[in-house]
């Protein structure tokens, strides 16, 4: 089960849409979870790994993975071998992951956009890495091309994916 | 009794890398009873599901267990993976084995290279299933490693492999097969052949033998075509090998010459020639016409043949 908790206040529209990609792409359920507040002594642009870490947690059973939606910027992050924007982080292989709307600013036209970074980042929660085909959503999202594709997987990743959930518990 | 095993170069709680499992933790040293002996057994735990392996102290090194990278050995990979080597191995079966032997080896530049090759391969055209999996085994096990000697999460390293293979703001390149062969060098016949992965099958294929457009180009013009110095040579030598024809007289040419003429330049096909039913209609028109079965018209009955006389009896046939 993926459960969809937001950090600000969203369109019920975008958020419906997005459990609908999510559903469509992952073959499990997906629903909204309450809404959670940002932690206390944060401010924006917030560090993504820290307000994961920090972020408060909902209710879900084993194995459930837990996708927070925020509206505020990330700090861009620097890395060994350079600078590269933050649209989300997630923990691999575990439980929970964040994606930032910033970057959207009509939220209804760009939710196959916010769908494919949602993708992104739940793929992630089950261990798949990034891939080499540019119309799927697990390749690396600060290519140009990355926000024109549609919230789909590849062959490989779709049934990398479906392994992965079949041996989920929950 | 204990074996004396010497004692292995790793203390409890270092982290280890095990060749195709990834980064380990030693959880302590066991002795177990089997077959009635007693051995000595390192276990390791892997970090990712926590399974266990154990290894015998004494096969530590040939199972290729070593210390985790250190960051000097991180920024090299980061070096490798940032430069701008484009060369990859078209003989799907060299790079199977070489990168079957990185995957065993288990370094982290074996790791880095296996991910540069195979990306600047998928550039070209998609990866078959094997190598797919291929790539992501070896990717996980990178990204795995080196977020534990950067002690960094998961995420960001390999976020950091990827911006040093395609940096942000730019897409991946298109390759073809031409740029291989640039960078290629003098690898020339480990090229085109294997862009299906073929190459396999056509090990009978003698690979001397020059293409068809070659024949002919050879036989328009004797040039050397500038491009292929070497099947040019191979041809000279050919040449010089092969037996010389002796020179003949004026008169020798023109007999061979008449010879030639009189004799059917072609082989002998088989079959009716073209036209020859016609001719052989002219000459026999009789028989050109369908024979008619019974008896003519007005031709009188033939008489009944009188039956044959029998042998009298009692006379026996055959020699007297």
């Amino acid at each position: 089960m993926i459960r969809v908790a937001t950090l600000d206040e969203l369109d019920p529209q975008v958020l419906k849409g997005l459990c609908k990609h999510l559903y469509t792409a992952f073959g499990v359920g997906t629903e909204l979870s309450e809404p959670v507040s940002y932690p206390r002594g944060m401010a924006e642009p917030f560090d993504a790994e820290r307000l994961l870490e920090a972020v408060p947690a909902v209710r879900a059973f084993q194995d459930d993975k837990v996708l927070y939606l925020t509206r505020a910027r990330l700090k861009e992050r620097t890395l060994a071998t350079g600078n590269v924007p933050t649209h989300g982080h997630c923990r691999y292989g575990k439980d929970r992951a964040l994606i930032s709307l910033a970057g959207v600013k009509d939220l209804e036209a760009g939710l196959p956009v916010i769908s494919r970074h949602a993708l992104h980042v739940v793929g992630h929660l089950w261990d798949l890495y990034h891939c080499l085909d540019p119309r799927c959503a697990m390749f690396p999202p600060w290519t140009p091309s990355f926000d024109k594709g549609e919230p789909t997987f590849c062959t490989f990743c779709r049934e990398k994916s479906e392994r992965k959930i079949a041996l989920a518990k929950s | 009794m204990a074996d004396a095993a010497p004692q292995p170069p790793f203390a409890v709680n270092d982290r280890v890398v095990y060749p195709n499992l990834g980064v380990c933790r030693v959880s302590g040293l066991e002795t177990l009873t089997i077959a009635g002996q007693q051995v000595s057994f390192v276990t390791l735990k892997r970090e990712t599901d926590g399974a266990t392996v154990r290894v015998p102290p004494g096969k530590l090194a040939s199972a290729g267990v070593r210390k985790l990278a250190g960051k000097e050995e991180a920024a090299e990979v980061f070096r490798f993976l940032k430069s701008d080597t484009d060369k990859a191995t078209l003989d799907w079966k060299q790079r199977a084995r070489t990168n079957t032997e990185r995957m065993a080896h288990g370094g982290l530049m074996g790791l880095a290279e296996v991910v540069k090759g195979l990306q600047v391969l998928s550039e070209l055209r998609p990866l078959p299933t094997k190598e797919r999996e291929l790539y992501d085994s070896a990717r996980a096990l990178l990204v795995s490693e080196l977020a534990a000697s950067l002690s960094c999460s998961p995420c960001d390293a390999e976020d950091t492999v990827d911006v040093a293979l395609s940096p942000p703001g730019k897409e991946r390149p298109r390759r073809t097969a031409e740029e291989f062969k640039r960078s290629g060098g003098g690898d020339e016949d480990a090229l085109g052949d294997d862009l299906l992965g073929m190459d396999g099958e056509l090990d009978g294929i003698p690979t001397d033998e020059p293409p068809p457009e070659e024949e002919n180009e050879a036989g328009a013009d004797d040039e050397v075509p500038p491009e292929k110095p070497a099947r040019a040579a191979k041809a000279a030598k050919q040449a010089k090998a092969a037996p010389k024809r002796p020179i003949l007289s004026d008169e020798e040419v023109t007999m061979t010459m008449a010879r030639a003429v009189a004799l059917p330049a072609e082989p002998k096909k088989r079959g009716r020639p073209p036209g020859s039913t016609t001719k052989k209609k002219s000459a026999s028109p009789a028989r050109a016409e369908p024979k008619k079965r019974g008896r003519p018209p007005g031709s009188p009955r033939k008489k009944k043949a009188p039956a044959k006389a029998k042998p009298a009896k009692g006379k026996k046939g055959g020699r007297p």
